[in-house]
């Protein structure tokens, strides 16, 4: 049991879940790419590296759940805005009635191990 | 986006990145790069020093993982191209420009790394020649066995002997026929196995290309 529970297996979770967290980070309005990145990132245990959200959100783009637009920014160059379209609010609704239940699933018996 | 006022261990972390994601198509390439450089912008003030830079470095990544990422596992080699189609049309008819265009078609199917060496077998063994060979058979065979006919049957030639003749004639024609069906289906076997081959061949190409 404690080989499958490794950096893998973890890895695996956090890759499977954080393109919905970029959903959820983009729920109330835009944000550019450098302000999206940081901010996963500063939830510990959640980015390992920052660069490879990069081709994330590219991936997300791709596939319609996010799209993009150049704004000006007050420093420096233009920056790539993403936002949610309609299919992508979808998405997120749905993930998060499904995660809410296999959280609570998970967490279920997780407890009970620790009770008993 | 200029690259210029960047820090120069991050315009050397650039030219890496470059240089790894040389792998990935163009559109999806200079995306990435684009993002990565502003985000270089935005993390390094002008004047930055050497220890923010390198802070700023590491969380960003290794330029081989960032392309990982961005291409899962597959290199560009991975997605059909020019060459792969060119390899399986050479495979298919390429016996009929003198031979040679078959072998074209071998060795591009080899040098080709988007299929496994199972796909190569394949391609290369049914049927060596194409539809040349298939072709070829088939008339060779064919004609072999239709003169071989023509010469069982003189009565067809020497037909100014009335009823007889005619009779001995049909008795040829049907005898023909009994022989061509094993032969027919021999022939057409021959014509369908390098089209499913080469059909196979392209199915093999596109799946690696969603994939990539």
């Amino acid at each position: 049991m404690q080989r499958i529970v490794d950096q893998g297996t973890l890895s695996q979770l956090r890759r499977g879940v954080i393109e919905y967290c970029v959903l959820a980070l983009l729920r109330d309005g835009e944000r550019y790419g450098f302000e999206l990145v940081r901010t996963l990132s500063e939830v510990p245990g959640m980015v390992t590296s920052e660069g490879t959200l990069y081709p994330l959100l590219s991936r997300l783009r791709r596939a319609g759940v996010v799209e993009t637009s150049w704004r000006e920014s007050p420093s420096g160059p233009p920056r790539r805005y993403y936002q949610l379209t309609t299919s992508g609010r979808a998405v997120l609704e749905a993930f998060s009635g499904e995660w809410a239940s296999f959280r609570d699933a998970v967490d279920h018996f997780l407890e009970q191990e620790k009770a008993a | 986006m200029n690259a210029a006022t960047l820090h120069p261990l991050a315009r050397d972390y650039l030219k890496r990145l470059k240089k790894a994601t040389a792998i990935l198509p163009r559109g999806r390439r200079n995306e990435l790069l684009a993002e990565i450089e502003s985000h270089l912008n935005e993390a390094l003030p002008a004047g930055a020093s050497e220890a923010e830079a390198l802070n700023v470095l590491e969380r960003l990544g290794e330029p081989a993982d960032i392309v990982a990422e961005a291409g899962p596992g597959q290199t560009p080699a991975a997605r059909a191209g020019l060459n792969e189609w060119l390899a399986i049309s050479l495979l298919l008819a390429g016996g009929f420009l003198f031979v040679v265009g078959w072998f074209v078609g071998v060795v591009l199917l080899w040098s080709s790394r988007i299929w496994t060496l199972r796909d190569k077998l394949i391609g290369t063994l049914v049927l060596p020649g194409g539809l040349a060979t298939s072709a070829f058979l088939f008339f060779f065979v064919g004609s072999s066995t239709g003169s071989s006919g023509d010469g069982g049957c003189p009565a067809t030639r020497v037909g100014s002997h009335g009823v007889k003749a005619v009779n001995a004639s049909n008795q040829c024609v049907s005898s023909g026929v009994d022989v061509n069906y094993p032969f027919l289906a021999f022939g057409g076997l021959l014509v369908v196995l390098p089209i499913l081959s080469a059909i196979y061949l392209g199915r093999r190409a596109t799946r690696a290309e969603v994939t990539a």
